[in-house]
């Protein structure tokens, strides 16, 4: 699966990446210059996914560059900084470039970095959540420097979009979906449409506690 | 009495040497006080007692006899029996004389004892004797019988003996034979166990030949364990080979069959290869399967098989990476949605952002993809594609780059046609640069990630060098076409021209793309030394971005420059009063101001601060000239400097005392007038600083000229008459820090800062 992380310069998109990748912070990380790509693979229940993650540049000068990586990603992690309103208001800005140039099946998580800071907190959580929810996106805080939730976004993300192959929406045999099946064994079982997530809706229920899910499947 | 004892024994021993006689003999010729011959006595009386009850005694003692044949005790007891018979009668020890008390007193039994007794005694015996006799011959038949019996076992024992030594004889060499089989079955289960393990060891089970060699079984683990043996088998053979008898006949034919059973699972290997590679290279990003990776590592021994299965390899993915490239251009994502990328053709920037982004992602993905395959984990140092790469000089890596090379190679035709083609389509040089920069941040970030020699790096170096040479051309171009504009005779003003205005609006574009552009270098060089950012490298980057921008430059502000001055002195010729050194100034000071924040341009900004420099000075003197023509003092100072050497000033016509007062009045009117403050030439500069900065030093050398008149004035030898008078007539009435004050100019600062430039 493809995705691409974005939001303002400085949210820590890459540290968060780099958090879900290494497992470790980021000390004197400093700007992203154009795009970054790395790559992690997780489980989700029985299913290898390969998350193919381009990190990009929140700079606006990079903005041209940035905004060629939309194509034919499958999954956008929003990224805001919970200390600087100035990253949350600009939001609309990024989730509308991300819908303009992206594609029209996009997953979209909102992650409000920097959790750890609470002291320092500009952006309250039901503030951000009810922008989520009248965006039609999913939200969470997350935290690049403990390491708290850090997962949970591209999960959340990647469970939205075997989500939408199962219903149809989203059709991986296509170029530039953003999604492709590892194994050709697996592309057989899906095309039969056996796709089943038993363990999606424990998994969801688990993770509840740590998600903050608005609740619903479509977040609020 | 006595007698007949003894002649009985007599008649006895003489008839014949009965055993039994003699015994009685012996008894009747010893002492009868014993027991034993009282014994025999009784059993004499009761053998002759009572006829019913001797007789059935004696019958009983008859049978007794027959049966036990010893009757010499019984004799002995009947005697015993007779003694006590007579004991209780008379106790007389003499013999003769109990034998006659008893005859005396049965009489009967005596008589009839000594009648019988012999013939009795000698009858019992021969009846005995002669039933001993039959007895014996009885028992004699039996013995012979018996000892026919035993005759006849001898024999068969004599037979089973001899029997049982041949029996012997023949089982000892059975049982040698035995032994020796036994031991050879020994030898041989040993040899079995040496063999079996030999052969474990050095052949192939039937079920490892077909995993190597049946198409049926697929590749995998037990193919790979099967090529495991059949490798050790080789390896063990040379050992074997390596013998002191030279090569055995078991080595080499091992060595052959093993070897014939590796060529085939390489031969499989391959082929599976090949398959698989041609199947996966149609997916556009897949995982690559252990097996495959492993059958991978394997073919490497065979490097000329690996190099067909991956050059399959490489074509595969080069079409399915052309062929999705060509799907991203011209249709898009599933339902047209993204939209195809050339449907933002118009839009240069976009388009070729969008190519090289696309071609980025599939570069991406494909390195992954052989890494995977290689089983080369990318290094786990938080490496990203943006961040450089450390080129490892693997065998790996070779193979990677090449296969990249392969798989891409298809991309750069099409992507190097049209970014050419919108390139070369482009009129602005400031879109065409910022597809240079485009294009260069790209290069660098594919040489960072794949390497300079990586044909994709080699195509995005080639259009950004072409990219540059058409932005160069675009410039120069721009600039030659500046040097042809001739300026308007009829504008009076000393502005900087439309045409200027213009090209510097460019030239700041260009700049600030260029500075953005820089910035992609100071961070990338920050990303790899985050600590130390000491003044050497500050030095260095700034060096090295002034070098970046140095030909631009170059191409753009020296045309301006150029055209500034030629067509200035053009325009001059033709209109004499048009204030051209102004005008100059004014433009140069204008382009410096673009260039100013940018730090990158220090040096031309130097450049044309010198060439400002020049003017200035021609403008300081100019304004000098025209200030103390104002003043009324010129006359005065040219007549003085015209003089004869040692002439007193006063001499002078046109420094006569009257002309001097004259002189002096103009100028102290010229104090009080507004021109001091605001100089109407110096007010065309656009640059204010400038304008006071001239409008100051002119001032300055007033002061001087000033203070020199007063100095001359002073002077005896010039023979001025009254001259403080002369000199405290008008303002400032000679007093020179007055003037400086007047001017608003702090004297001293004044007088150090313009000494030098009055000595030019």
């Amino acid at each position: 699966m493809k995705y691409i992380i974005i939001g303002e310069a400085g949210t820590g998109k890459s540290c968060l990446l780099h958090q879900f990748t290494h497992n470790a912070f980021k000390e004197h990380s400093q700007h992203t210059i154009g795009v970054e790509f790395s790559s992690r693979t997780v489980k989700l229940g029985e299913k290898r996914i390969k998350l193919q993650l381009w990190d990009t540049a929140g700079q606006e000068r990079f903005r041209s560059v940035t905004r060629s990586y939309y194509r034919g990603a499958a999954g956008a992690i929003l990224v805001y900084d919970i200390t600087s309103r100035a990253s949350f208001l600009n939001l609309s800005r990024w989730l509308a470039d991300a819908r303009a140039l992206g594609s029209p099946q996009l997953v979209t998580v909102l992650v409000g970095n920097k959790s750890d800071r609470e002291d320092d907190r500009e952006v309250e959580w039901a503030e951000a959540s009810r922008w989520a929810a009248e965006n039609d996106v999913h939200f969470l805080e997350a935290s690049s420097l403990t390491g708290d939730n850090v997962e949970a976004p591209f999960l959340l993300c990647a469970r939205s979009i075997l989500l939408a192959i199962e219903s149809g929406a989203l059709d991986p045999e296509k170029a530039g979906s953003g999604v492709s099946y590892g194994d050709r064994a697996l592309r057989r079982v899906n095309s039969s449409s056996r796709l089943s997530f038993g363990s999606l809706s424990g998994g969801r229920r688990k993770g509840a506690v740590k998600l903050h899910l608005p609740g619903g499947s479509k977040c609020c | 009495m006595l007698p007949s004892p003894i002649s009985r024994v007599n008649s006895s021993a003489s008839q014949q040497p009965n055993p039994l006689s003699i015994r009685l003999y012996k008894v009747l010729a010893a002492n009868f006080d014993d027991d034993a011959t009282k014994a025999a006595v009784q059993t004499l009386a009761e053998l002759y007692g009572p006829p019913g009850h001797g007789a059935s005694k004696a019958k009983g003692k008859q049978v007794q006899r027959d049966s036990g044949g010893d009757h010499e005790e019984l004799d002995e007891e009947d005697g015993d029996d007779k003694a006590n018979g007579t004991v209780g009668t008379t106790r007389d020890g003499d013999k003769t004389a109990v034998s006659s008390v008893i005859e005396t007193i049965p009489g009967e039994i005596a008589a009839k004892a000594r009648r019988g007794l012999r013939r009795d005694v000698e009858n019992k015996l021969a009846e005995s004797s002669r039933r001993f006799l039959a007895a014996f011959s009885e028992v004699d038949k039996q013995l012979d019988t018996l000892q026919e019996h035993v005759g006849a076992m001898r024999t068969r024992c004599d037979e089973a003996q001899s029997q049982l030594r041949e029996t012997n004889d023949s089982c000892r060499s059975l049982l040698d034979r035995a032994g020796s089989l036994r031991e050879q079955r020994q030898e041989v289960s040993t040899r079995q166990s040496i063999v079996t393990a030999f052969l474990e060891r050095f052949t192939l089970t039937s079920e490892e030949i077909e995993a190597i060699v049946s198409r049926e079984v697929p590749v995998n683990k037990r193919f790979f364990k099967a090529m495991d043996k059949a490798e050790r088998i080789r390896d063990d053979c040379r050992v074997l080979m390596a013998g002191e008898d030279g090569p055995t006949k078991a080595g080499v034919d091992i060595i052959t069959k093993t070897s014939g059973y590796l060529e085939q699972a390489y031969e499989k290997i391959f082929r599976w290869c090949s398959f698989e590679f041609r199947q996966m290279g149609r997916d556009s990003s897949v995982d690559v399967h252990p097996s495959l990776r492993e059958a991978v590592r394997r073919l490497r021994q065979r490097s000329e098989l690996l190099t067909e299965a991956l050059t399959t390899l490489g074509q595969t993915r080069q079409s399915t990476l052309l062929s999705s490239f060509t799907t991203a251009l011209t249709r898009g994502g599933p339902s047209g949605l993204p939209r195809p990328i050339e449907l933002h053709a118009h839009d240069p920037l976009r388009y070729i952002g969008d190519m090289l982004a696309w071609v980025h992602q599939a570069i991406a993905a494909e390195r992954e993809f052989l890494e995977g395959l290689f089983g080369v984990r990318a290094e786990e140092d938080g490496r990203m594609v943006g961040a450089v790469r450390q080129f490892t000089q693997s065998e790996e890596e070779e193979w990677m780059s090449e296969l990249m090379d392969v798989a891409v190679g298809g991309l750069c035709t099409p992507l190097k046609t049209r970014v050419q083609q919108t390139i070369r389509s482009q009129e602005s040089s400031i879109t065409s640069y910022k597809i240079t920069n485009l294009l260069q941040f790209y290069m660098l970030t594919m040489q960072r990630t794949i390497g300079e020699k990586a044909a994709l790096s080699r195509v995005l170096q080639d259009t950004t060098d072409f990219a540059y040479s058409v932005f160069y051309e675009a410039i120069g171009v721009q600039g030659r076409s500046l040097s042809a504009v001739t300026l308007d005779t009829d504008d009076t003003s000393l502005t900087p021209p439309l045409v200027i205005l213009d090209h510097a609006q460019v030239l700041r574009e260009i700049l600030l793309v260029y500075e953005s552009s820089l910035g992609d270098d100071i961070a990338f060089y920050n990303k790899n030394r985050t600590t130390e950012r000491n003044q050497e490298q500050d030095a260095r980057r700034r060096e090295a971005a002034a070098e970046g921008c140095h030909s631009i430059l170059d191409k753009m502000v020296d045309p301006a420059v150029e055209m500034c001055i030629v067509a200035s002195e053009t325009k001059q010729r033709l209109v004499p009063n048009w204030d051209r050194e102004v005008f100059v100034v004014n433009v140069m000071t204008y382009l410096q101001s673009v260039l100013e924040p940018f730090a990158f341009t220090a040096e031309k900004q130097g450049f044309i601060q010198s060439l400002v420099e020049g003017r200035m000075m021609q403008l300081i003197e100019d304004h000098y000239t025209n200030v103390i023509a104002d003043t009324g003092l010129g006359e005065i100072v040219e007549a003085w400097k015209s003089r004869k050497a040692n002439e007193p000033l006063s001499h002078l016509p046109a420094a006569s005392g009257t002309r001097l007062q004259a002189a002096l009045h103009s100028f102290s009117l010229w104090l009080t007038g507004n021109t001091i403050d605001h100089p109407p030439r110096l007010a065309q500069l656009l640059v204010q600083s400038l304008a006071t900065r001239v409008h100051r030093a002119a001032l300055a050398r007033l002061v001087h000229t000033y203070r020199w008149i007063c100095d001359e004035v002073r002077k005896p030898e010039n023979k001025y008459e009254a001259a403080s008078t002369l000199l405290g007539s008008e303002r400032p009435f000679g007093q020179v820090h007055l003037l400086w004050q007047i001017f608003g100019i702090d004297e001293e600062s004044q007088e150090s800062k313009e000494q030098e430039k009055l000595t030019f």
